[in-house]
């Protein structure tokens, strides 16, 4: 059973700790895992993806796979027969989860988005994957704590927020309205739906998340 | 997103510019984004007090968009690749 997120300390010496247990760790992580694969520079690049990456594979290939079941892959989703958002603005065909991460950074001007992908798209790519990649270490520390200094929970709270964009797009989650439809789909679906349990693990995460961005407010403790 | 975005023609963007031409950043709602985060991010990025970023979340929740930094183009390219890097939905556009 997890422990949320708390704030200790203040200032240099502030951390912020948690308590997931083992499967919860192996869940988070392998999405950052498949996110990290999704948004990386040069996917399974030997410098970063390979780093140690045999101990967790084969822990986590007893555990029922990656995401514990949840893939966030490409390959692995359903097809989605709604348009893109017309803001997502085409370049080409890419994955729409992808399209979230790294999205156009001019709505009224194609070129502006173009010339501003060009130039910055290789260091947004790099800078996710470092969050990701501190993130996945965090939680594959020894023990069923999780304590992080101002560092790493910046990673774990930027890295939290990706894997939720990526699971919420896959859950079709691009507006506030598909929240409440996708409940009420949920409500009325069998309970071998693959969405059942990948709205959970989304819901575990949301709770995650929630629990360090409040913790990390800049006056949000208690001698503020 | 809910709120069709305000369409502007531009033909070229780069050249004709007058310098003193102010551009934004806008934060865009979603549906995944929580309001603690965006707000955390604000702070933390821009140096906002807790009520300004406060306020600019919730008018992102509400309208769907804030306008989050005013100033040259350059300096808001800078704070959308930021803003973007913390997965929040950032652009930058010239000031209407």
């Amino acid at each position: 059973m997890a422990r949320a997120f708390a704030r200790k300390g203040k200032g240099r010496t502030v951390r912020y700790a948690a308590k997931l247990d083992a499967v919860e760790r192996t869940v988070v992580a392998g999405l950052m895992q498949q996110v990290h694969d999704l948004v990386a520079p040069e996917p399974g690049d030997a410098t970063t993806a390979a780093r140690g990456g045999n101990d967790f594979d084969s822990i986590v290939s007893g555990l029922g796979g990656l995401g514990m079941g949840v893939s966030v892959s490409a390959e692995d989703q359903l097809p989605d027969a709604r348009p893109l958002p017309h803001d997502a603005r085409s370049f080409g065909d890419r994955d729409p989860a992808l399209e979230r991460l790294l999205p156009a950074g001019n709505r009224a001007d194609d070129q502006a988005s173009a010339e501003f992908r060009r130039l910055t798209e290789h260091s947004l790519r790099q800078r996710k994957a470092r969050h990701l990649e501190s993130a996945i270490a965090s939680l594959r520390a020894p023990g069923s704590g999780v304590e992080l200094d101002e560092r790493a929970a910046i990673d774990m709270v930027v890295a939290l927020t990706d894997v939720r964009l990526v699971l919420g797009e896959r859950l079709g989650l691009r507006e506030d309205a598909d929240v409440d439809r996708l409940e009420k789909e949920l409500d009325a679906a069998d309970d071998d739906d693959p969405r059942l349990h990948a709205m959970s693990v989304y819901d575990f995460l949301t709770w995650l998340q929630e629990t360090l961005a409040t913790a990390m407010l800049p006056d949000a403790g208690p001698n503020a | 997103m809910s709120i069709a975005p305000v369409q502007e023609e531009i033909t070229s963007s780069s050249t004709d510019i007058a310098p003193d031409v102010p551009w934004i950043t806008l934060v865009w709602n979603d549906p995944v984004n929580l309001m603690s985060y965006v707000t955390y991010v604000l702070q933390s990025y821009f140096g906002y007090e807790r009520a300004k970023a406060e306020k600019l979340m919730m008018d992102v929740h509400t309208q769907g968009r804030a306008v989050v930094s005013h100033g040259s183009r350059e300096k808001m390219e800078i704070d959308t690749e930021a803003l973007q890097g913390y997965g929040l939905w950032a652009t930058f556009q010239k000031d209407d």
